[in-house]
């Protein structure tokens, strides 16, 4: 059983390594033309916006890369970044509660719906897919009765200065750093975190090995939910108001960052540098596409193309290393 | 085993009491299909036909087809079954949400459709025209800037009928107009955290050029205001969305956005459940009622805040 414990871990970081190399490459070469096609987007007020504009992305991207490691997948995101966001927005109006009330409350909704998932998906053996959906279903309805279908606004200074800066740095992306160099340190240096890996890589094996194979995965849903609801906060405090209808298909971006990243939809294989790469990569050709002044219809469809072409070209990379390497 | 049987009483109880009053309601009864109960618009003129409603003594049948055409097909059929005495139809799209309208005529059913058209003419029609919107919120504009500027215009969801209607109205404001330059024109998708970005974006490629944007709902322009407001630019750009909704009052009331156009939901929802009730009376009735959009500025903010 040890030997094979190893073995998986030893292929992860070939996987890892390599994986990196083809988004690294794809992530300059993109930045190389866009700087030659717009000179602005080398700017230092630009680049700040990039990193302010990834942050909500990245936030949930580092929370669903737990999820995938273990082989499942969250479509609850979006929804679960309205309902938390309305949650928060409710307890924020100013003078009401200091801010602790507000955030705390966004983070532990989300963690609900996070936890509920996860009991759902391993006592009650509903399959990821479904179990989520469900939830996206059910937390954009509750976001909707709470707010009455309207946005909730009136938001005090102190929480609106969430979205705000710390000496010319976005908060939303010092949140973001701290989320993602906890959430590395996790996987890296945790029993749990290594045991997401390997209950994703072989959940039979795991099981074999003594590893709480219903609790990993119920870690992995709530972590998610809570960094969702985290999510929820900073949004709303980037548009001053609770959202009933917010976060529409965040999880697909989220989910597609995570991907390009090197993340493996099956489990097992991945982590959050990656992860970090591919949400820099989507937030950077979004930007640039603006910068340029693509028009819509073609913005949609090279976006796509990008996606769908930098994972092609990281898995090519990959499977011409695995044979090299034999 | 005691718990479960005390839940099925409480049902039980529960749907005697609902179903008895309404086997021997006279009142007649309006089926309502909307487009999308999550949008705030929207709920205006739910809220407005319940009232009406309750005032004029007619029971609606609620249902939304949160976007779906298709969803929306379905349930006109649903109330074709039901026998309804009439039906409201806020349509989802012009051209997928017409079988609706036909298989209500066909079922001999009168239909009415409020603030948005299909390709199928209904029995009457409730609503304003969008270009209409558009128009007031570009002139105003041009007014602001003496007639020259760079000037940005966000667009709705791209290829609905109020995004292609707005943009239409705003453009024909720009062609009289050549002093003013559409620097940019982009879809933020209705959406106020996509408008916030696009924004941003726009301020590092157009910076100074930039004097005023036009955002096809209030949501953007919200949007937009924030990420100005964020940048510093808030003196030197004139920011006008559509729609009149609470955020956007406020915003106008405190001078942060320098107008909207008011859409008159409520008054959408009333004319078409009026109309509706003077269809089932067979009562002489107006084929198509338009009300009219206002422009919202500090000055008259006042009248329009709830």
């Amino acid at each position: 059983m040890r030997c094979l414990f190893d073995k998986a871990t030893g292929k992860r970081w070939l996987n890892v390594w390599s994986g990196q190399f083809g988004i690294v490459l794809a992530l300059f070469a993109t930045c190389t033309v866009l700087a030659l096609l717009c000179p602005q987007f080398l700017g230092m007020a630009n680049l700040t916006n990039v990193v302010r504009q990834v942050s909500i992305n990245g936030i949930l991207a580092v929370g669903v890369t737990f999820v995938l490691l273990t082989g499942g997948v969250d479509l609850s995101l979006g929804s679960v970044v309205a309902l938390t966001g309305v949650a928060a927005a409710h307890l924020a109006h100013p003078g009401d509660f200091p801010l602790a009330i507000p955030v705390m409350a966004g983070l532990l909704a989300g963690a609900a719906c996070g936890g509920v998932n996860g009991l759902v998906v391993t006592r009650g053996s509903v399959p990821p897919f479904i179990a989520t959906l469900g939830m996206m279903t059910v937390a954009r309805g509750l976001a909707l009765v709470l707010s009455n279908g309207r946005p909730v606004s009136n938001m005090s200074p102190a929480m609106t200065r969430i979205a705000g800066d710390c000496a010319h740095v976005p908060i939303p992306t010092l949140i973001l750093a701290a989320v993602a160099l906890g959430a590395w340190w996790m996987l890296r240096n945790t029993r749990q975190g290594r045991y997401l890996y390997a209950v994703g890589g072989n959940g039979q094996a795991a099981r074999a090995a003594g590893i709480n194979v219903r609790g990993v995965k119920f870690l992995a849903y709530m972590l998610c939910g809570a960094l969702a609801g985290l999510a929820g906060v900073v949004l709303a405090a980037r548009i001053t108001t609770g959202q009933p209808n917010a976060g529409t298909a965040y999880e697909l971006d989220a989910i597609a960052a995570v991907v390009i990243g090197g993340t493996s939809l099956s489990g097992g294989v991945g982590g959050v540098g990656g992860t970090l790469l591919g949400v820099l990569l989507m937030g950077v050709i979004g930007n640039g596409l603006d910068l340029l002044n693509v028009s819509s219809y073609y913005q949609l469809i090279i976006k796509g193309i990008i996606i769908v072409g930098a994972v092609w070209f990281d898995r090519r990379h990959q499977t011409a290393g695995k044979e090299h390497g034999r | 085993m005691r718990k479960r049987i005390v839940v099925a009483l409480a049902v039980l109880c529960g749907c005697g009491r609902q179903e008895r009053p309404e086997a021997r309601d006279a009142r007649p009864v309006i089926g309502v299909s909307l487009l999308n109960m999550a949008n705030e618009f929207i709920v205006t003129i739910q809220e407005a036909m319940k009232e009406r409603a309750d005032e004029l003594g007619v029971r609606l049948i609620l249902n939304d087809a949160q976007r779906s055409p298709e969803r929306q097909v379905q349930q006109i059929e649903t109330f074709i079954a039901q026998k309804v005495d009439a039906i409201v139809l806020n349509p989802c799209e012009v051209e997928a949400s017409s079988p609706a309208v036909q298989k209500a005529l066909a079922a001999g059913i009168p239909i009415v459709n409020v603030n948005s058209e299909t390709r199928v003419s209904p029995t009457a029609f409730v609503g304003s025209r969008d270009e209409e919107s558009a128009r007031i919120g570009m002139d105003y504009l041009a007014r602001r800037l003496n007639g020259t500027g760079g000037v940005l215009m966000m667009e709705g969801y791209m290829g609905q009928a109020a995004q292609i209607k707005r943009s239409a109205g705003a453009r024909d404001v720009l062609k009289k107009q050549p002093g003013l330059q559409l620097l940019a024109s982009q879809s933020a998708e209705w959406d106020r955290a996509k408008a916030v970005t696009l924004m941003e974006n726009w301020l590092q490629s157009y910076g100074k050029n930039v004097r005023a944007v036009f955002a096809q709902n209030d949501e953007m322009a919200m949007g937009a205001l924030l990420a100005i407001e964020r940048a510093g630019r808030k003196d030197d750009i004139v920011v006008v969305g559509v729609d009149a909704i609470r955020d956007a009052l406020q915003a106008v009331r405190d001078g942060r956005l320098a107008a909207t156009v008011f859409q008159d939901g409520r008054g959408q929802g009333r004319g078409a459940i009026e109309t509706a009730l003077h269809l089932i009376r067979k009562e002489p009735f107006t084929g198509e009622t338009f009300i009219p959009f206002q422009l919202v500025t500090q000055e008259n903010v006042a009248k329009f805040m709830p």
